[in-house]
């Protein structure tokens, strides 16, 4: 029994936190949170070019990839550490739809998008979810069909995020609808400048930007279908997977868990110091249980990974226990703060940057996004305790 | 890092299993505890020749020089099989007195089993020095113990350790239980323990483990060890619990249907395994920190806070997916309840942790 980091490990971590020191500040943070899905600001662009600068944009890759091929763990730490500090995260074109060209792409299919997107010069938006295929994705309807040497698209998808700033689509389509529903999709990759792609703008809760995407007859060459034809759904699940130490990492909701505690500590109500009052004291140090627990599922997962296993039931163990308890550490938060928790973001007086209230907001989207957590509870008791599907 | 057993811990926790299911039985269980007096000495003989009352001392004592670790290991697995208590304790008792006196000359009889430790800490007011009534004087030139310690588990063990105030301090000392200064008022607790509350006539010290009056950090020191210990036993709880009740909910058919196809079912399984799986990496994180001396904050609390309350949260899913199975009383599943609670109470109560979270997070 060990937990403590090794000497590669602890090293990997000053490494990691030396580059937070000296690329992270509150106003890159700030801006972050202002921008939401609005696109990448100077700050963060400036960040993440000083990541690739530094050979991380493919710390998961594999080394023949050009990656650092880091364990799970190292990527754990790291990811841990970035969300943190409140640092932008690397995009999901590098971390998930890459490392998926480079499993299932054929050889001229790498050679034509990786370097592309290492050079920074492509961003996707994952297309997976339509009106009628949330959770229920394989039952996606949005069709490609083949003309001569091109395919062509038609269909809507829903929840495209990014789809206005990205260049490029990561789409689920399709392909044979003859076949069983979960053998029928294929996955392609759709410019966005191409002739017939169009977006609508879909403002959330938390103020943030989502889309739906519109395919009116939009063609593509037929090579832009990435690894073979029918295996799109496995291949989206492959992409999630790539996801999961992201999504099951406590890092945000540590990161503003911290700067509350950091305010309570300062606040003074009725005459009297705030972190005095015993409910307040009670409540705070349930939820840094809380967050030790969620982060030793996050741990898990990487672990599970680093043994060579795929880890369905413990990422999924991450996924709702960090949703859920992103959802209590708000409401405990908001609560906590009195009348000031009600308080917009945006709006000077509000404590703590008002980051409670912003949690308060977006945490119901952690927990029925990326899977929602019914279907998690599913896949752990399938997975992690063989009980029976019928 | 490397959260798992090592093959050799590994292998002990095989033997353990393997001794458990096989010495462990229903009927024993039952008998046991309706036994008047501790009923298990053959058993503590048989785990004294198999060597585990000896893991944790130093191998001059006849013990196996086994890391508080790999201790950990074994009362986990000892926790799981439903080892009785006294055992377990008689392990716990030769790990505090070799922690606290490993030069002691009563450790070599612990490892044999020839004799039992009890740990007499606590007290009515409470477990901290400043509270002790129980307190050593002076008779004929010689120490002695007088006052009642409470609440002491597997008390007819033959030596007992005693906290007792000492001046304005605390000191650390063994007393042989077997005497007429010694008293003991049986306690009717579940929990397998065998508590009595003791009462000490002048009884006299067989040996001093601490200088006199300074034994403040070493009793603080050890119930941080004990307390590490019964995370490894809660763990060993709830492997148990969710076992038994996954491989129930497989078995178990209403309105025509295993009942774990219902999602409302899998669901409660899917937040029992959710919550041991942290559980355990908090567990044991905050053991093998303990144990090596390198504890970096709160870690021993966060986990104290979060076991004992997972590991009681088990076993209600546990007995509501059960239902009146697990509910008669042969079902092993209200022995591991019992314990839960047993176990929460003396060494994970949530309350200290939760305040020592705080302190750490607001301050004092």
């Amino acid at each position: 029994m060990d937990y403590e980091l090794s000497a590669r490990e602890r090293a990997w971590r000053d490494e990691v936190l030396e580059f937070i020191a000296e690329h992270v500040d509150e106003e890159l943070a700030a801006e972050s949170r202002s921008r939401g899905n609005e696109g990448r600001g100077p700050r963060a662009q400036r960040f993440l070019q000083a990541l690739k600068d530094r050979g991380w944009w493919g710390l998961a890759w594999p080394e023949e990839f050009g990656g650092l091929g880091k364990t799970a763990i190292e990527q754990w730490i790291f990811i841990d550490e970035i969300e943190t500090a409140g640092a932008p995260m690397l995009p999901l074109t590098v971390t998930s739809v890459a490392p998926t060209i480079m499993r299932i792409g054929s050889e001229v299919q790498k050679r034509e998008w990786l370097p592309r997107i290492t050079a920074g010069e492509i961003d996707f938006a994952l297309g997976y979810s339509e009106p009628e295929a949330g959770t229920d994705l394989a039952s996606l309807r949005t069709r490609a069909v083949l003309d001569g040497d091109e395919w062509v698209i038609n269909g809507q998808k829903m929840w495209n995020t990014m789809a206005h700033t990205a260049t490029h689509n990561w789409l689920a389509v399709r392909t044979e609808p003859e076949a069983p529903k979960h053998k029928g999709i294929s996955m392609m990759i759709v410019p966005m400048d191409a002739p017939g792609v169009s977006v609508q703008g879909i403002w959330v809760w938390p103020g943030l930007r989502t889309n739906a995407l519109f395919l009116d007859n939009v063609r593509v060459p037929r090579d832009h279908l990435i690894g073979e034809r029918g295996m799109g759904f496995y291949y989206a699940a492959m992409a999630l997977n790539f996801e999961r130490l992201s999504i099951g990492s406590i890092g945000m909701a540590r990161r503003h868990f911290r700067a509350f505690v950091a305010t309570v500590r300062e606040r003074v109500v009725d005459g009297r110091p705030l972190r005095e009052d015993p409910w307040v004291r009670e409540r705070l140090a349930r939820l840094q249980v809380e967050i030790d627990a969620a982060r030793m599922l996050g741990f898990e997962t990487a672990w599970t990974l680093d043994q060579g296993r795929m880890p369905a039931a413990e990422s999924s163990m991450a996924k709702i226990y960090v949703s859920e308890l992103s959802q209590r550490i708000a409401d405990t938060g908001c609560e906590i703060l009195g009348l000031n928790g009600q308080l917009h973001a945006e709006d000077p007086g509000a404590l703590a940057s008002g980051r409670m209230q912003w949690l308060y907001r977006i945490a119901p989207m952690l927990a029925f996004g990326g899977g929602t957590n019914e279907v998690q509870r599913d896949i752990i008791g399938f997975m992690g305790y063989g009980l029976p599907r019928k | 890092m490397r959260p798992a057993p090592t093959p050799e811990q590994e292998e002990l926790k095989q033997a353990i299993r393997e001794f458990c299911a096989r010495e462990v039985t229903q009927e024993r269980l039952l008998a046991w505890e309706s036994a008047d007096g501790d009923a298990t000495d053959g058993l503590r003989r048989a785990i004294a020749e198999l060597g585990w009352l000896g893991l944790g001392l130093p191998a001059s004592a006849g013990g196996s020089d086994a890391s508080l670790v790999d201790v950990a290991v074994a009362l986990q697995e000892c926790a799981r099989g439903l080892l009785p208590r006294s055992l377990v304790g008689a392990i716990r008792g030769a790990v505090a007195l070799a922690a606290v006196a490993p030069e002691s000359a009563d450790v070599r009889g612990l490892a044999a089993g020839e004799r039992a430790l009890a740990l007499a800490l606590d007290e009515e007011s409470g477990g901290t020095p400043g509270a002790f009534v129980t307190r050593i004087e002076t008779r004929d030139g010689k120490p002695c113990v007088t006052g009642v310690k409470h609440y002491v588990p597997d008390a007819g063990a033959a030596l007992h350790l005693v906290a007792a105030r000492e001046g304005s301090g605390a000191s650390l000392v063994l007393v042989e239980a077997d005497g007429a200064c010694v008293v003991r008022d049986a306690l009717r607790s579940f929990g397998g323990d065998q508590q009595a509350h003791v009462r000490y006539e002048a009884a006299p010290v067989r040996a001093r483990l601490t200088p006199a009056g300074e034994g403040a950090e070493a009793l603080a020191r050890l119930r941080r060890q004990q307390s590490a210990l019964a995370l490894a036993e809660m763990i060993g709880g709830m492997e148990a619990v969710l076992e038994m009740t996954v491989a129930y909910v497989k078995e178990r058919e209403q309105f025509g249907q295993k009942i774990a196809l219902f999602q409302a079912v899998r669901h409660q399984i899917a937040e029992m395994g959710m919550r041991f799986t942290a559980a355990r990496h908090l567990a044991w994180q905050a053991i093998t920190r303990v144990s090596g001396g390198c504890e970096q904050g709160h870690e021993l609390a966060s986990a104290l806070a979060y076991v004992g309350q997972a590991f009681k949260q088990l076993c209600w899913t546990g007995h509501h997916l059960h239902g009146g199975a697990g509910f008669v009383v042969e079902h092993r599943l209200r022995f591991h309840s019992e314990r839960a609670q047993s176990l929460c109470v003396r060494y994970a109560p949530e309350a200290p942790a939760l305040a020592e979270i705080a302190n750490a997070l607001l301050g004092k």
